[in-house]
């Protein structure tokens, strides 16, 4: 039998809110998938496209940047930055008929482990029945 | 109308006067009908200068070049430089302004007004000459290209032959000159977008087997880079080849180089440069629709740029090219930016 | 030459070992290129494992480790010591956090291990380029300033210059003493408001290192934690107050008659005018809004019977700069504005009241001498009606937010007046009663116990005025029935918003305001007092609505923070900050525009960064078209390779 097809996904979350989000979740000993690796920035502000095409060309099946809410960043305007360029890339990406639910943006305070857990759970459901990314990834 | 002889003048005085250094403008090509850009120093060559429907280079890209080269001297010139510019073309010049690339004393801006049509698709022309030679194209009255061939004329009417994008121009004269030359009456284009709808309207397999078919193509020849005035960087992400050593470099910055991006024309690849590309542009591409003009491999580029364009407008209310003074789409946001797509 | 990693795995008791294969991952990543060492222990952080990492560091000569552990808000600190004491700079030590982000939320063994292995594979990318960073060393104004002068700038000003430093406090007013000046008694001892004010006003005026600068505003500032530059506007009074000897001569001639702010607009008081009889500083002021001229010819009266010639109608606004070290916000509240409860009447009918214009009427300062009279007929209310939550706790149409305080100062408004109206009646209605503090619940019990206080559990449909009554129909949502009162009085709980101006000011201060315009902490639980901005810090109602005792309280936190930067000669700042790399940036300015602490500037056609100012949050890193600038230690080249062994390659 075939084994089920286990989305990875790569979450770059701000420091300050999202990555302490995950951080209350885990002390909180809530339980999502284990697909998922972080990667702690400083700020949702600081990820670049960049990073985001790297990420699908290094073969990740989905891609997710979490920053503070409007209003709580730690660095005042940074997730507002952030908001803007991300929002035109998934537009590009989808655009070039890469599946919507392969990009996301989430906003998860330090509070919100709960909503961490959920973000996760769902984006790995929505991931499994779409297969492995292979339009990005690098093939040569 | 615009009468090609006020733009030799002007030339002519700004080069007897001093003014400038040399002028940009078009000229008759070597082979067939489309012309080739123009470097005229000498007062006595401007009536080398022609204007008609079929100058579409974007001439702003020299101005790049020429900031470069006067880097690169010791003792530099600074008269400014002279340059034709079409409405589109003065958007670049905005942006480059925008981004303090150059300075507006930098240039005499000379511009000319498309009225109310553009310039010619040279594809679409080919398709109505039918392997007939074109010796000379003009616009009559009432909004129809006359094509003089050998034997006779083939009418054409404008929008048949216009370039896609002069169809959708919102900037139908300069933004910003010294000269204006021609009609400054607002072009009305109920559809700035037209040409994405068809795009849009597929399905997300569909267009995934659309940009791979065209994107497969690419040889990464990076032609869409080089006559692109907002491709300006010394250093391309993708491309480290040319990367400048210098006496500020440090031993990390030469280690870390990263390749985001693999040379190897493959698709995987090609859609990250081109989506790199994009990205870079988003907020900064003014349309002039060079790089699709020059990519040999037929690919519409312009489509990936125009999709940004229009993003910007809609979403957060931007116009690249209008404003010098504003800062770029990408380093500002306003509090309500939409935030749907948000978790 | 090849540098050498040390991976150190934990296995925090059970806490990652119980779902992670630690000795899986140690034995994984000593197979990963360019990892030295690889080893496991049951408890990184106790001084035996810490002691592993060092001899380990010593004895391999490793230039850089990682530790997979706990989160790196716990033990980050922690092991980057142990890195200085092994001879290795602090930043060649990262945390792999395997705990938080891994163990506790996964069960299973296998899938939790290989989770584990490439977060830790990942951290090794990242040190493998960290630099070797020293701190920023910078040296320290040691002065501080206070904007706002209630009781929670008050008391933040005294607290820092009781430690010998000096402290600007700055107050748009002409007095100090904020809204608690204006308050008749407080919950829940019933202690007079300005009897246990004063005090403290008068001790601001006297303190040899408070320099008091009222009717001021601040303009500009400039420059960053430890040495901040700052532009003090300060208004002309037109009195000198040197001179000045209190006569009160000049407003029995001045013509002009303006609404008396200090009560609540409840008087009428003169274009010349003291605030108060305890004002601080104890004198006049000429307000330019309604004075006819200050061309004598126009007027003149008050300078013509001013006897010591202390009226100066030639002064001029002044800009005063003041460098100081750290700064604290007091700018406190303001009551939700009328217009938005035209539902209650408020603004339309004489009597129906603010909690303030209530606190004026009870006081014996106040309009009434401490009667407690309708403004309308000057009749003693027989029956009056409080309304909680008006503007309070209602997301649809007003405030989402609790204002925390109406509750308590409702029963205390409804206890006052009845101890001036023993045969009057007082109804509450309110949504629920939040009486959290000490002594509070008892004080609300007497009330209703001792003073007979009726409260009725709903909300007001509707106040309307009807042949001399205010008719305030309601519902009782306990009892189940509606509610018809002819009160003589309405008395609005009106929800507390931050203070006129207060978003201007973020906007100089760099500061974060939340959705509700109130001032951002840096942290709800941890740093409730510190701004986002370092240097800076919160205290009062401008921080949320707070009561008395709670904005001492902050104050008293802000002041020690504040005294925690002035005791030092000496800050240090993070080193990840930015660094240009200056044959890339073509100077195009695009991560000036978008840095949060205007830490980078143009110079020359290039970038210039400002180490000290720049917080290292990389929005220029992704703004930068040309990949020019990069903040230390999370470079576009260290998140490349993190993404890479992420995904396992």
């Amino acid at each position: 039998m075939a084994e089920q097809f286990e989305p990875r996904i790569v979450a770059f979350l701000c420091k300050w809110c999202s990555s302490a989000g995950s951080d209350l979740a885990g002390v909180s000993r809530m339980q999502y998938p284990p697909n998922v690796i972080p990667i702690t920035v400083m700020c949702s502000g600081s990820v670049s496209p960049l990073y985001i095409f790297d990420a699908f060309n290094k073969g990740a099946d989905g891609v997710l940047v979490s920053g503070c809410h409007p209003g709580d960043c730690h660095y005042i305007k940074g997730n507002y930055y952030a908001r803007r360029r991300i929002a035109i890339v998934k537009k590009l990406l989808d655009f070039i008929g890469l599946e919507p639910e392969r990009f996301q943006m989430s906003w998860v305070s330090a509070a919100e482990g709960k909503k961490y857990t959920q973000i996760i759970s769902d984006f790995v459901e929505e991931l499994k029945p779409l297969g492995p990314q292979t339009k990005l990834r690098r093939n040569i | 109308m615009v009468n090609v002889e006020d733009l030799r003048k002007e030339a002519k005085r700004i080069l007897k006067e001093g003014k400038v250094k040399y002028v940009i403008g078009y000229e008759r090509g070597q082979n067939g009908l489309m012309p080739k850009p123009a470097f005229i120093k000498d007062p006595e060559d401007v009536d080398r200068l022609i204007w008609n429907p079929t100058c579409v280079h974007n001439l702003t890209k020299f101005l790049v070049d020429e900031k470069k080269r006067k880097a690169g001297e010791k003792k530099p010139d600074e008269r400014p430089v002279g340059i034709v510019v079409k409405g589109c073309d003065s958007r670049a010049i905005i942006v480059l302004l925008q981004e303090k690339y150059i300075n507006r004393e930098d240039v005499h801006i000379l511009g000319i007004s498309c009225e109310q049509t553009g310039v010619i698709d040279e594809k679409k022309l080919a398709n109505k000459l039918k392997g007939k030679k074109a010796e000379n194209i003009e616009l009559d009255e009432k909004g129809n290209f006359v094509i003089s061939v050998q034997g006779g004329t083939i009418k054409v009417p404008a929008e048949e032959l216009l370039a896609e994008r002069c169809l959708e121009c919102r900037a139908n004269y300069p933004v910003v000159y010294d000269l204006l030359l021609g009609d400054k009456t607002k072009k009305k284009v109920e559809e700035p977008f037209k040409s994405l709808e068809k795009m849009e309207s597929l399905s997300e397999k569909e267009r995934w087997a659309f940009w791979t078919e065209q994107l497969a193509k690419c040889i990464r020849c990076y032609a869409c880079r080089s006559v692109c005035p907002m491709c300006y960087c010394d250093e391309c992400v993708v491309d480290t080849i040319n990367f400048a050593v210098t006496a500020d470099t440090t031993a990390s910055e030469k280690a870390g180089k990263i390749k985001w991006v693999e040379k190897s024309p493959v698709p995987s690849e090609n859609f990250v440069y081109h989506m790199v590309r994009a990205m870079h542009l988003a907020g900064r591409c003014i349309d002039c629709g060079e790089c699709e003009r020059v990519c040999p491999l037929d690919i519409p580029l312009r489509f990936l740029n125009k999709k940004l364009e229009k993003e910007a407008k809609e979403l957060f209310g931007y116009d690249a090219g209008f404003d010098p003074d504003e800062p770029s789409l990408v380093s500002s946001f306003k509090d309500e930016d939409p935030e749907d797509f948000i978790r | 030459m090849k540098k050498k990693t040390g991976v150190f795995v934990c296995h925090c008791g059970i806490n990652i070992a119980g779902t992670v294969d630690v000795k899986k991952v140690a034995g994984d990543l000593a197979k990963h290129d360019g990892v030295d060492v690889s080893e496991d222990y049951v408890y990184m952080c106790s001084d035996p494992g810490q002691n592993m990492i060092i001899e380990s560091i010593k004895e391999n000569k490793l230039d850089n480790v990682v530790v997979a552990c706990c989160s790196p808000t716990l033990h980050e600190t922690t092991f980057r010591n142990a890195a200085k004491a092994a001879g290795i700079n602090d930043f060649q030590c990262e945390i792999a956090n395997i705990r938080e982000q891994c163990s506790w939320v996964h069960k299973d063994m296998d899938k939790g291990t290989a989770k584990a292995t490439k977060i830790t594979k990942s951290a090794v990318e990242k040190v493998r380029q960290n630099e070797a960073l020293e701190p920023i060393s910078i040296p320290v104004t040691r002065r501080a300033l206070v904007i706002g002068g209630g009781i929670a700038g008050i008391q933040a000003a005294l607290d820092i210059a009781n430690t010998g430093y000096e402290v600007i406090l700055v107050e748009r007013n002409p007095s100090i003493g904020g809204h608690m000046i204006q308050l008749s008694e407080t919950f829940p001892t019933l202690d007079c408001s300005q009897c246990i004010l004063s005090p403290k006003m008068v001790e601001v005026s006297k303190h040899p290192k408070i320099k008091l600068m009222t009717y001021s505003e601040v303009q500009e500032i400039s420059g960053y934690v430890g040495n901040f530059n700052v532009k003090i506007l300060q208004k002309p009074t037109y009195v000198d107050p040197d001179k000045c000897t209190l006569c009160d001569e000049c407003t029995k001639v001045c013509p002009v008659v303006m609404t008396n702010e200090f009560d609540m607009g409840l008087t009428g008081r003169k274009a010349i005018y003291i605030p108060f009889p305890q004002a601080i500083p104890a004198t006049y002021a000429l307000d330019i809004r309604g004075c006819p001229g200050l061309v004598p010819i126009a007027c003149g009266k008050c300078a013509d019977v001013c006897e010591p010639e202390a009226i100066d109608y030639d002064m001029k606004a002044e800009i005063i700069e003041e460098e100081v070290g750290s700064i604290i916000v007091a700018t406190g509240y303001d009551l939700y504005e009328k217009e938005n409860l035209s539902e209650y009447g408020y603004g339309k009918y004489t009597d129906v009241l603010d909690g303030l214009q209530f606190e004026r009427l009870c006081s014996a300062s106040g309009p009434t001498q401490g009667k407690v009279l309708r403004p309308s007929d000057h009749k003693e209310p027989k029956e009056v009606v409080f309304i909680q939550c008006a503007g309070s706790r209602d997301p649809e149409l007003h405030c989402a937010y609790c204002s925390k305080i109406c509750c308590m100062y409702t029963a205390k408004h409804a206890m006052l007046y009845k101890h001036h109206v023993p045969d009057g009646q007082a109804y509450i209605f309110y949504i629920d009663i939040r009486s959290g503090g000490k002594g509070y619940e008892e004080f609300v019990q007497r009330a209703v116990e001792e003073d007979g206080v009726v409260y009725l559990r709903g909300k007001v449909a509707k106040v309307f005025e009807d042949k001399g009554k205010i008719k305030v129909w309601g519902v009782d949502t306990l009892a189940g029935k509606d509610i018809e009162i002819d009160a003589d009085m309405v008395v609005l709980a009106t929800a507390m918003r931050p203070s006129e101006g207060a978003s201007e000011l973020v906007k100089k201060l760099k500061i974060a305001m939340d959705k509700d315009g109130f001032l951002a902490e840096a942290h709800p639980k941890l740093r409730p007092v510190e701004s986002v901005t370092s240097g800076m810090f919160l205290a009062g109602a401008a921080q949320a609505p707070k009561d008395i005792p709670e904005a001492v309280a902050q104050a008293s936190g802000a002041a020690a923070k504040a005294i925690s930067i002035l005791s030092q000669e000496r800050l240090f700042h993070s080193p990840m900050v930015a660094k240009v790399s200056l044959n890339l940036c073509t100077g195009c300015g695009m991560c000036v525009e978008v840095c949060p602490y205007d830490a980078l500037s143009l110079k020359d056609g290039k970038v210039e960064v400002n180490e000290v100012l720049c917080e290292g949050c990389g929005t220029c890193q992704a703004t930068c078209l040309r990949a020019a600038i990069n903040v230390k230690n999370t470079t576009p080249s260290q998140v490349h390779e993190m993404i890479r062994a992420s995904l396992g390659g």
